[in-house]
């Protein structure tokens, strides 16, 4: 029952905000910023890091599949562009073939988590969480991987989630905001008006640590000026996620104190003509290709300090359906960027797409957990140990994707 | 005030005539007697509570009303939605012509083949009368349960060709069926051609299956994820629903059962052996998933979710769950239950953006259009029909905190009367209930927002503070009925 009078500057009744009560049980100075790339929906990895070596992805895929890199029947700009022999880009990726030949791209591919429910928000749910199932706790891995690791650093943009909505990934963090655009993170018209709000905003919100932090967010940011942004040697793509990176690219150099931004890019839920030179799926490649390119271009003097790593709630069936897209499946992929990746590699078993080697109606089998990866991004280069309590449950096996 | 039918059709005529049709609103909310102006009083915690979660915010004349007739007996009230006089709005909405209109003619008005055609207007049309049935209707609860029903059978506007198919799904699906019965809600979606189109079923052919909206019915709309299927049983249901089609031609944009297309041979959902028969196939499965258990369980849960808490108490879902099954889905036999007795154990929720917007405007008495709304909403991250997932919009609280900027920018300009098409009139309003002093009308005005006056110390503390920033005793009412929408308090309900 409610009985409590309104407290402006509380919540109605008991503090119920799922914040982390343990402090934080490691001490290190500030690793990388790590950008999170989700890619909901489930993108269709094989189509994206295509095996071209592979004579069962071609029975498979007998109308959407990539053509081999040396397939004098397609166009050249509609073949697969070879990456090791085996595995190749599909064309509209092309624009990371750069990051890719300085090996600082990694691809880790048939990538996944166990979770075969093949329900996206479900298996989304999970991911961002961390855990096996449903009993994990119920906060996010980065915000455990925030909430575990003290680096001194008391920016109110340490965890930024872009969009509208903070990803669940960064839940139980401390601050955690979301923040679709710099330039409308202010509060706009008449100055003197303007200062008086400013006042009372502080006022109601004295106790509340959410409010506190927009305000000193809004401060911070008044004093960068996005319209007038240079990025170096790159145009990023007029696009939601362009912006996202953009705006990741211009809080890292204005040294605003952020650790981590979590990205989405929607729309990979391709069942129906997805289309393989042209269309919905190639069409979300190029935006995300065309993006991180831009990113790494943009940010090449500080690559040193920064990991990007892509992923995705699980991959796509290995046979096409009938209606030129594909079905919910299992493995997927991941990509890792950044100046100490061990780069310009395929990282990961293969398992295979003959029949005998597929699992459940037909998917990709998983050979790397995701959190061994993300582990692996976390102590070697965020400086945080405390996997177990980021993973709860999950002993991570390095797989060497970070140069040592 | 009642208006005979004589009058109606003079004001319809009136209002159809009117291409400013904002101007006109406040004309005939004057003319039919509506918002009556009644001074309000504080309302205990748990009835103001209640109100928030039974309305879209709780206005002055709702506030009078269950203070008059108490909870349950407006409960009743509002289930009992058909009897609610909801005339201005209808005169409101008289305008929106593709809002009753079959899927070929709204798609005619969007083809390039005729004059003035427009591919927005149905969009337009469709969320600007949605917005405004939220914010005007008396049909408060009904108006809340279309909203979740649109949430849990979400479908996104913007994937071609559903921008012409979705006010019909608004219509004969979600709205028709609100507080019916669930069986028939399920029933009506399955047959919606914008579902089928949004879910990929017109690609579900035979011989090649297409998963997407068999597996979705069954994790989303009735079963729920962890409610006891398994892969096979979503391949077998994409094959008995293949063949669930929409009209291309004649009559373009209707159901149609493609006989060829479907499947031959018998079929196993659910261990449920069901005998070839071409469309009736997919339907038997559907009696089974709706009364099924794991639905009752399912739908229960969400319900009390989104009425009682984000982890609503165990035995109120359970005792939801009997009646559901009891009463074969019946909506408001289960919604009688979560409020009767579930209301008691509400927890804050946290508004979300369309909570947030309309109770400010409710409680405030605006007039609006609806139009510069959608904006802001968009940028809070819940314009209507625009989610491209089928899970519909979240509805626990975590997951819409943490972006509080757009909400502040939406009560600066609401305030200061900055929105387009959309004015409040804070000075008489206020002079309804209060005594004209500064603190009177703050009183009165966190009463209105809040449910009961601040304790003395924190008004005055905010009143000095905006005092001190310089704020002349207009100004300071006005920031104060700012921060007080963007305030911590008002963001839950």
């Amino acid at each position: 029952m409610l009985e409590t009078l309104p407290v402006l500057h509380q919540i109605p009744t008991k503090t119920w905000m799922p914040r982390l009560s343990f402090a934080p049980k490691n001490t290190a100075p500030r690793g990388d910023t790590l950008v999170v790339v989700f890619l909901r929906g489930a993108a269709d990895m094989l189509n994206m890091v295509v095996p071209h070596g592979e004579d069962a992805y071609y029975a498979l895929r007998p109308t959407l599949g990539i053509a081999r890199p040396d397939d004098l029947r397609s166009k050249k700009e509609e073949r697969t562009v070879d990456l090791d022999g085996f595995f190749g880009f599909h064309p509209n990726m092309s624009s990371l073939l750069e990051a890719w030949q300085s090996k600082q791209l990694a691809i880790i591919h048939a990538c996944g988590a166990p979770d075969e429910s093949r329900s996206h928000f479900k298996a989304m749910e999970l991911m961002e969480r961390g855990v096996d199932d449903e009993r994990g706790p119920a906060s996010g891995w980065i915000g455990r991987h925030l909430a575990t690791l003290n680096t001194g650093n008391s920016s109110p943009l340490r965890a930024v989630g872009m969009g509208t909505r903070p990803q669940r990934s960064l839940s139980g963090s401390v601050p955690v905001s979301a923040l679709r655009s710099i330039a409308d993170f202010h509060l706009g018209g008449d100055q003197r008006a303007l200062q008086q709000m400013r006042t009372a905003l502080s006022y109601v919100y004295q106790n509340d640590e959410m409010g506190q932090d927009t305000l000193s967010i809004m401060d911070t940011l008044q004093k960068l000026d996005p319209t007038n942004y240079q990025s170096t040697n790159s145009q990023y793509p007029d696009s939601e996620f362009g912006l996202a990176l953009k705006q990741t690219a211009m809080l890292i150099k204005s040294e605003v104190g952020l650790e981590v931004s979590a990205i989405d890019l929607g729309g990979w839920d391709t069942h129906f003509t997805q289309g393989s030179m042209t269309g919905l799926m190639p069409n979300l490649m190029k935006d995300l290709a065309e993006g991180l390119a831009a990113f790494h271009a943009d940010m090449a003097d500080h690559m040193n300090k920064l990991t990007t790593v892509t992923m995705s709630e699980f991959g796509r069936r290995a046979y096409e359906n009938g209606s030129l897209g594909t079905d919910h499946g299992h493995g997927s992929m991941m990509m890792v960027l950044g100046g100490n990746v061990d780069g310009g590699k395929v990282h990961g078993q293969w398992p295979g797409l003959e029949e005998g080697q597929l699992i459940g109606p037909g998917d990709l089998a998983v050979t790397t957990d995701y959190r061994d990866v993300l582990s692996e991004i976390l102590t070697k280069r965020l400086n945080n140990p405390a996997t177990s309590d980021v993973f709860p449950e999950y002993q991570p096996v390095m797989r060497n994707i970070i140069k040592s | 005030m009642t208006l005979s039918r004589r009058d109606f059709l003079k004001l319809a005529t009136l209002l159809s005539a009117s291409a400013a049709l904002n101007a006109c609103a406040p004309a005939v909310r004057r003319l039919t007697d509506d918002f009556p102006s009644v001074p309000w009083r504080p309302l205990s915690a748990a009835d103001f509570t209640a109100l928030n979660r039974i309305t879209f915010g709780a206005r002055v004349d709702e506030r009078a009303r269950l203070a008059e007739i108490g909870l349950a007996n407006y409960i009743e009230e509002q289930l009992d939605f058909e009897t609610i006089n909801d005339l201005t709005l209808d005169l409101q909405l008289s305008t929106f012509n593709t809002l009753t209109m079959a899927a070929n003619e709204i798609e005619a008005v969007t083809n390039q083949l005729f004059d003035g055609y427009d591919r927005e207007r149905p969009i337009n049309e469709l969320r600007q009368a949605t917005f405004l049935r939220q914010l005007y209707s008396k049909r408060q609860l009904y108006e809340v349960m279309v909203d979740f029903w649109s949430d849990h059978f979400n479908i996104f506007i913007e994937k071609e060709p559903i921008f012409y198919l979705k006010t019909v799904d608004d219509r004969d699906v979600i709205r028709k069926h609100a507080l019916g019965n669930f069986r028939d809600l399920v029933w009506a979606s399955a047959h919606s051609p914008a579902m089928l189109t949004y879910l990929d079923n017109q690609a579900n052919v035979k011989g090649t299956p297409n998963e997407n909206y068999a597996r979705e019915l069954m994790e989303l709309h009735t079963l729920g994820v962890d409610g006891g299927y398994s892969q096979n049983d979503v391949m077998q249901l994409a094959r008995c629903l293949t063949g669930w089609s929409v009209k291309e031609h004649f009559w373009l944009g209707d159901f149609v059962f493609k006989e060829d297309q479907h499947e031959p041979g018998e079929k196993n959902v659910l261990g449920l052996a069901i005998q070839e028969s071409g469309q009736s196939e997919a339907e038997q499965v559907i009696e089974h998933l709706v009364l099924h258990p794991s639905t009752a369980k399912f739908i229960c849960t969400k319900l009390s979710r989104r009425f009682i808490a984000d982890e609503p108490p165990q035995e109120i879902v359970e005792k939801a769950a009997q009646t559901f099954l009891a009463t074969k889905g019946d909506i408001k036999s289960v919604l009688r239950v979560i409020l009767f007795d579930g209301l008691v154990f509400s927890q804050p929720k946290y508004k979300r953006p369309l909570n947030f917007v309309l109770s400010a405007l409710r409680m405030l008495k605006v007039e609006t259009d609806g139009v510069a709304l959608q904006d802001h909403l968009s940028r809070m991250g819940q314009l209507a029909f625009n989610l491209p997932t089928p899970d519909g919009y979240p509805d626990r609280s975590d997951a819409w905190q943490g972006n509080l900027m757009p909400r502040w920018q939406f009560a600066f300009e609401l305030i200061r009367n900055e929105l387009p098409k959309t004015k409040h009139n804070l000075t008489a309003l206020l002079d309804i209930s209060s005594t004209g002093s500064l603190h009177t009308d703050v009183d009165s005005l966190t009463s209105l927002l809040l449910g009961t006056p601040l304790d003395r110390l924190t008004r005055d503390g905010m009143i000095d503070t905006v005092h001190s920033a310089g704020a002349t005793e207009e100004e300071t009412l006005q920031i104060i009925a700012a921060s007080l929408i963007a305030s911590p308090a008002f963001q839950w309900r």
